[in-house]
Order: structure tokens, then sequence, then C-alpha cells
């Protein structure tokens, strides 16, 4: 048994690559990943382990009772008391087989811990109740797609309390601890067929809606997944032009939330509500604004036809792509550049969502009141 | 009663604890250990009752995957919350040690009471405050927290019962804390001449281990939650990465206690299974000084492992890899104590009493309970197995399968000298045999849904499941009804059971030389002792239907050097 160890101990995807899916045993679900073959070896192992000791302990047991059972009242038992080198032997023998356990239970950790070079990064958040999965290029998913025969390492975090991540079939978890950021990896070589997928389960307590926290992981071929990814990441696009205030504006937000507040209260920028008295980032933005910036000067001596912006759009656009060109008082140049980052389609929805702010809520969300064709719509707002 | 000479009517009065004094108010402000000890047991019989409920509603919900009419999840997340608070802290903590303990211990040593006794009784009221803390919780709003009490959840969105139960739970630990106390000075100053530390029983040596646990490690849990109170109260970010503190401390803390309280929880259990299999056995203790060393042993190293409750949560590799290794150290004194009662039962004389077949079932259930520890301590298959039910089926065989298990069997076994009478024994084996069959059916599927990889605290759940989830169910149903049939056939004992002789069991230990229920003092005069484990001098007296010692035949026993 122990060369079959060695020959899967190795953390090398390309040696990994091709292994089948293993079927679902007595104890344990089907293996989808290139370390699940690692851990069942050892879980089974264990196991067998634990069934002769179980089997020599309670057999034993049971021919004592049947053979030393009581014959009378009067019988007084006459056994050893002790004896040392017994009592050593059971003492060091156990010793030995559990350090050996542990020694294999550490490699395999180890494998399940050393993320490949080459891994394929996805940002997980956790919230209550849901998942949301964002690859490389900005595309945003519920489900996971991971592509097959590469190791992929999601690093997460969360939003709220404490969540874990678990996809069964590939032997992971990892609890999601909001105020830092946790990773794990896998390699998924076998792709999902059809409908098929595997879960991923939230297994730390986060509360009404903990049994709900499930989400599927669909593993793609490798081309097909580039084309999805691609294709997802074009979310922006299909959203119309009447809607991107409310359905792409407050998922843009999302990025903007720590440090620009909506309702007014200090943040570590300057909120997008009312809070200088000159209303809100929309209201304030304009010819002839008194709000202060570049220390002590009118907003307003900055835009307007003629001036350094025609329209306030332009001032919010520069806002966004070069933040420390106009600083806001009395706040300092610590706003990074989202250049690269948004299409010009989210500024625009950025800015749609800044004209309409009375209708969202302190949280970003829109007030459902306010969505167009409510019957329905709500529903898609993501 | 007309004669003047009512003496040995008188005596016989003022020698039963129970009637030495009569009235409510003499057992309120009762200074007596036996008393304190009643009032425990049936303080702890009355919440595992209520726990139970719990269990029995989580379980029947469980019947569906899917949302039921009558539980909605808020409602089932505050009922395994309330089943886990109550079983750990109201429960199984106190069950062995203030319950039996308290009522043993003294009578053990020959001594007339604890060393503090007023501290005892203090104990048991900060037992009561803490229950009703935890009652007054359920009119707050509940809690559904888990009985872990994980923050971020705990401080900012838990229900509006939480600080309530966590006043509870601290002043619970305090009850503990002074239980703790005084075992440890009581086994320290008031052993009988003659009892060496090797001559104790095994039950002491356990209790004094635990004891030390108790002392050690509750305060930690006292901070834990006072610090989580802080937080929740006051907004002062202690936990809260919101307001720079960090949840993963808390589990630090939280499991610094928790850990070791798992060995209060099933230390005291080994110690009286020690001692069943030896008295049921008629046959001297397999192994006394590695039973006694290995109670010490897990003792110390149950505060060095905490870290393996956290495998996933962040901590760093190092750690994990560290807390794993320290893990399989305590692995070793819990093989060592059941290879030493297996081999206590070689050559012996076994009787198949219901304290016995309590033992006998420890012994199957721990075995398994212990077993299935190893992948949880394996860093690599408790990956998977973490936070499924893998984990809740191993601790309920430990908790439930072998503490409550063990509290049980020494209920039965003390049951005759705490209140004198004999239960119905018929009625007694179909109970401990329905419980057994019920328990194994109700965890032993929960293995296989938690390596299948079902999550545990979850309301809803995959249909793949539900067989499962059925037979654990009705596992649970008939565990119930053992449970029930225990509780009728002891309450009918106490109105209409047959008197107890001194000894039924043929013990050697001091509790079975006095009589059943002991006196007030507990022995007239300070008794000898001998080697508790020899049987030799124990005798079937036909006409008082027990067990009676020959003390001098006894006595020359231990003193001739024959033991351990």
């Amino acid at each position: 048994m122990i060369p079959t160890l060695l020959s899967q101990a190795t953390n090398d995807p390309a040696l990994g690559a091709g292994l089948p899916v293993t079927p679902k045993t007595f104890w344990l679900p089907e293996g989808a990943s290139t370390i699940a073959p690692e851990i069942d070896w050892i879980f089974n192992f264990i196991n067998y382990i634990n069934y002769f000791f179980f089997v020599l302990v309670i057999g034993i047991m049971f021919v004592f009772m049947w053979k030393y059972r009581q014959r009378g009242r009067e019988v007084y038992a006459r056994g050893p008391n002790h004896h040392t080198m017994l009592e050593l032997g059971w003492t060091i023998i156990p010793t030995i087989i559990v350090v050996f356990i542990f020694f294999i239970g550490f490699k395999g950790f180890i494998i399940a811990k050393t993320v490949p070079d080459n891994a394929y990064q996805i940002d997980v958040t956790a919230a209550k109740w849901y998942w949301k999965f964002k690859y490389p290029n900005g595309a945003i998913s519920d489900d996971l797609y991971v592509p097959a025969g590469r190791p992929v390492k999601l690093v997460m975090r969360s939003e709220d309390v404490l969540h874990s991540f678990y996809i069964r079939d590939f032997r992971v978890k990892q609890d999601v601890v909001p105020g830092r950021y946790t990773s794990l990896w896998f390699q998924a070589d076998n792709p999902t067929e059809g409908e098929d997928f595997h879960h991923i389960f939230c297994t730390e307590f986060c509360g009404t809606g903990h049994s709900e926290m499930n989400r599927k992981v669909f593993v793609l071929p490798e081309t097909e997944f580039d084309n999805w990814v691609v294709e997802q990441g074009r979310w922006l696009d299909k959203v119309s032009d009447e809607d991107l205030w409310w359905k792409a504006g407050p998922q843009l937000y999302r990025a903007c939330a720590s440090c620009h507040t909506l309702d007014g209260s200090v943040g570590t920028g300057p909120s997008w509500g009312n809070y200088d008295g000159n209303g809100n980032v929309w209201e304030r933005t304009k010819a002839g604004s008194t709000h202060k910036i570049d220390g002590g000067k009118n907003l307003g001596d900055i835009i307007g036809p003629g001036k350094e912006y025609e329209t306030p759009e332009g001032y919010l656009r520069e806002s966004i792509l070069n933040p420390g060109k106009h600083l806001v008082d009395p706040y300092g140049n610590v706003m990074p550049t989202f250049k690269g980052q948004l299409s010009d389609r989210g500024i625009q929805a950025l800015i749609d969502m800044m004209k309409n702010l009375d209708k969202f809520n302190k949280d970003g969300t829109v007030k459902p009141d306010a969505i167009p064709n409510a019957g329905g719509a709500a529903g898609a707002a993501k | 009663m007309t004669t003047l000479d009512s003496r040995p009517v008188v005596t016989e009065v003022k020698d039963n604890y129970l009637t030495f004094t009569r009235g409510l108010l003499s057992w309120i402000f009762t200074l007596d250990h036996k008393r304190i000890g009643v009032m425990y047991l049936f303080a702890v019989l009355g919440s595992f009752f209520v726990g139970g409920v719990m269990a029995l509603l989580v379980r029947t919900k469980l019947l569906f995957p899917g949302k039921v009419e009558w539980m909605t999840a808020d409602e089932y997340n505050k009922a395994f919350t309330l089943h886990g608070a109550i079983m750990v802290f109201l429960v199984i903590i106190p069950s062995i040690p203030a319950a039996l303990g308290n009522f043993v211990l003294p009578i053990m040593l020959g001594a007339k009471d604890v060393a503090f006794p007023r501290m005892n009784l203090f104990s048991f009221y900060l037992w009561v405050v803490g229950a009703a803390c935890a009652v007054y919780s359920l009119m707050a709003g509940g809690f559904d927290t888990g009985w872990t009490f994980y923050t971020p959840y705990s401080t900012q969105y838990g229900a509006g019962g939480t600080i309530p139960v966590l006043v509870g739970v601290f002043i619970l630990g305090f009850s503990s804390i002074f239980t703790g106390v005084n075992f440890i000075v009581t086994i320290h100053k008031l052993r009988p001449p003659g009892m060496t530390w090797f001559r104790m029983p095994l039950f002491l040596w356990a209790l004094y281990a635990t004891a030390l646990i108790q002392i050690l490690a509750t305060p930690v849990l006292g901070i834990t939650v006072a610090l989580l109170v802080i937080e929740r109260a006051f907004n002062i970010g202690i936990f809260d990465p919101s307001m720079g503190g960090d949840p993963v401390l808390f589990q630090h803390f939280f499991w610094f206690y928790s850990h070791p309280a798992v060995y209060i929880m099933i230390l005291p259990g080994m110690g009286i299974i020690s001692e069943l299999i030896a008295v049921h056995s008629h046959r001297h203790i397999f192994g006394y000084r590695f039973i006694a060393f290995s109670s010490v042993a897990i003792a110390i190293f149950s505060f060095l492992v905490w870290g393996h409750h956290m495998f996933t949560s962040g901590q760093s590799p190092l750690m994990n890899v560290l807390f794993s290794a320290i893990t399989f150290s305590v692995a070793i004194p819990s093989a060592v104590k059941v290879f030493n009662w297996l081999a206590t039962l070689y050559k012996g004389s076994i009787a198949f009493n219901t304290p016995m077949l309590y033992a006998l079932s420890f012994m199957f259930l721990f075995t398994i309970g212990g077993l299935t520890g190893i992948p949880l301590a394996v860093l690599s298959t408790d990956i998977h197995l973490h936070d499924t039910y893998f984990v809740v089926a191993h601790f309920h065989y430990v908790m439930m399968g072998s503490a409550l298990i063990a509290m049980i069997g020494g209920l039965h076994h003390w049951w005759p000298k705490m209140f004198g009478v004999m239960y119905n024994e018929f009625w007694g084996k179909i109970a401990c045999g329905l419980v057994f069959v019920g328990f194994n059916m109700t965890f032993f599927t929960q293995f296989m849904l938690g390596s299948q990889g079902m999550p545990r605290r979850y309301y809803m759940y995959q249909p793949e499941f539900q067989i499962y989830h059925h037979i654990s169910t009705g596992g649970s149903y008939i565990m119930a009804l053992g449970f029930l049939i225990t509780a009728i056939y002891l309450i009918h004992s106490l109105f209409a059971g047959k008197k107890a002789p001194a000894n039924p069991w043929g013990g050697a230990s001091l509790e079975w030389q006095c009589t059943s229920p002991p006196p007030h003092d507990n022995f007239a005069t300070t008794p000898r002792v001998g080697d508790c484990y020899d049987f030799s001098a124990v005798r079937w007296d036909e006409k008082q239907q027990g067990y009676v010692i020959d003390t001098e035949a006894h006595l020359a026993a231990a003193s001739s050097g024959k033991g351990h």
C-alpha cells in the first residue's frame, strides 16, 4: 500500500492529469479531483485499521463475556492484576501506528495545500446566503465554472459572517473568514456532462439560509471554458441602455461601496449622498456648485460651457479614471484609478445610478418600487 | 412505639440522610453532599429531558428534506442550538462530577462530607441561576448561534437571547469551578488513614483529573464569553474584523476551554466504567496504575490539542500540522484504558446486571467513538469530514454513547445506595437494550451521511440523504422509548422498589460498607481501608440478599502486600 501512496503523493498536475472520476462507494461520494484518490486512499486505509481494532476489541469482549460469565453468586474471581510487558506493549504498538497514520495524513495535507504555480485564479465572495465567483477578465457568475485539467485556485473572502466553502466531490474545504483572505485549490480532470454538476455546500453555520447556501460546480473542457468566460465577461453589454442604472449600476457600485457611502455618512472618500449641504453627488456636480475642491475652490468653477469640463459627466468620468486630478476637500489622493477596469459603458452605468440616487437604499440595492415594470423585473436584479 | 425504649427506631430514622431532617427548607439549605448530589441529579435529569425533546424535534424535522410547515429554518436553528447548549452545559458537564461524584466521592473516602460543604451548595445554586438565565434567554428571543457561539454571527446577528445565555454559561462555569476546587481539596485532605493515592478507587482518580481541567480551563471560557458579551453589548471590537478584531481568535479561546471540556465530560465516565467493570466482574481491576496515570495524561494532553477543531479555519498550516501530531497523543491513554478494561473481564466472574450492561455498551460505543476520531485527527481526511455529520456522529458516540451512557450506568450502579431501593432489573435490561440499539441506529447512519458529504446544522438537505435520516430518526425514537422506560421504573422503584441491601453488587470500596441509603454522617467512625478492588473477602449473604465484606480478612489481604 505504501508504494500506491507514494505514486499518488505528488503535486505535479501533469502526473495527475486524466485521472478518472472514482465512483460513489459505501462511505465516500464520487471523487472528481486529482487529490480525491489520495484522500480516499488514506480514509479507507484508516478504516481498515479501525475495522481490525474494532473486531479485535469487541470480539475479545464478547468471548470474555461468554466464557467468564458469572456462575452462581459465590464465585470470586482471581485473575492477574497487571502485566507490565503486556501493558507497555499495548501502549507502544498503538503509538507506532498513530505516528504512521499522522505521517500519511500530513503528506496528503501538504499536497492539498501546495498550490501549483500555474493555477487559474477565481475570486470568491461569500455572503449571507450566496456565493459569487469572479474570473480574471471581470466575468462574474453565481455558479462556479472551472476548466478541466487545469489547477484552479480560489481566493475567498466573506462580506459578513463565517462561511465555509466545500466541494465534497473534490474533497476540499476552507472556511471563508471576514477580514482575511483564505484560499484553496483543486484540479478536476473530467468535464461534467450536460446537466451534471458537483455540489458546493456552505459548511460553517451562518444563520437562516445556511442550508440553502448551495451552488453548483460545472467543469468545462478547456476551450469551452475559455469561450464561456469571454462570453460571461460581456454581461454588461447584455444590459439594455435604459436598465443600465439599476441593473449594472449597483453591481459595479459594490467596488465603490467600501469608501463611498450613499447616505451622506463619512467614509474613506466623499459620500455620494448629501454630506456638505450641496446635495448628493449628482446634484452638487454642476455649474455654479459651491462644493469645495482642491483646497477651497468651487466645483462649479470647473464645470460648464467653456470650462475644464463641458458637462458634469465629464468631471465624474475624470474622477473615476484619474482620481487625483481634482480632490474633494478635505480628502487626500487615495483613490486608485479604474482605468482599464471599467469600460465606458460601466462608467455610464455608474453615472446613471448617481442620477437616480434617490431610488436606492443606503446599502446600494435598488428600492423595489423604483424598478421599471416592477412585475417580474425584480428577479432579474443581480 | 408505646415502650420508652424507642432508641433503635430513632437510630433507624436518624441513620438515613433522606430522613435525617424533614421539610423543604431542610433540602434548600442542606450542606449534606448527598442531598446536594441528589438535587443536582434531578436537576440534570430534568435538563436532559428538555434537551432530549429538542433533539427529537430536530430529528423529526429531518425526516423531510425540504421545508416543513410546523418548523421554520430559524426555529430549527434555535432547536439544535438549545439541544447542544443544554446537553453540554447543563447536563453532561455537571452530570457525573456534580451529581454522582458529589454523592459518592466523600463516602468512597470514608469522609463525612466534601471539604467545603457551603461552597458545594453554592455551586448548585449557581447552576440553578445559570439554568434560569438559559430559560430567560428563551423568552428574550432564544438563541441560534449553535452551542459554539462563533463570531461574528453571535455578536452581529444572533437572536435576542444570545446575551442572557452567555451570562448563563459564565455563571455555570463558576459552578463547575467550585465543584472542581472542592474535589481537589477533598481528595488531598480527607483521605482516610491507609488510603494512599494508589489505594483510591479509580473513579476518584478520574474525578481528580477532571477537577484539574475544571479549574484550569473553565476560567478561559468565562473570559471568552465575557468578551463576547462586551462586544455584542457595547460594540467593542475584539472578534469582529470590522472593528479590528479577529473571529479566529474567538475560536482559539473557545476551543482552549471546550476541548479540555470534552475530557471534563468523558474522564468521569471512564472512572465510572473502571468501577463498574471491576465490581460486576468480581475481579481485581487490571493495570490500576496505567488506568490512573492515563486519566492524568489525558487531562494534561487535553490542553494541547484545541487547534484540531480548526483545521479549516484559516489558521496556519504549520499550526495544523502540530495540532494534528499532538492530537494523536490523546488517543494512546484512551486506548490503554480500553485494553485494561478488556483484561479485567479476563478470568472474571461477570454478572450481567443493568449497570454492567451499560458498561459493556460503553466499551462498544467508546471503541467506535475513539476509532472514528482518527480520520478526524488526520489532516487530509479531516478537510473532507470537518463540519459534516461525521463529526456529529463521532462526538455523539463519545459524549452520549460514552459519557452519558457511563453516567446512566453509574446511576444504576449507585441508585440502590442513593435511595435504598432496587429497581426492576428486567425492565432495566430491556431499556438498556433499546437505548443501545436506538443509539447505533441514530448515529451510525450519521457517519455515512457525513462521509458522503452532508454538512451539519442543515435545515434542508439533498434528497439522496433522506434514507439515512429516516433510519437515524427511527433510532432516536427507539432511544427515547428506552429512556422513557428507564424513567418509569426508576420513579416506580422510589415508591414501590424492593429494599436494597448495603451491598447489592459485591463492591469492596467504602460506599458499600455503609447502609443503603447511607446515614447522615456516612460513617460513625473513620473506616479503615483495604484494597478496594480486592474482592476475595466479599461473600454473598442469602439472608440479606446482598453481599457482605469480611472486613478483617479484607484488611489482612491488603496489608499482606497483595494488590497492585
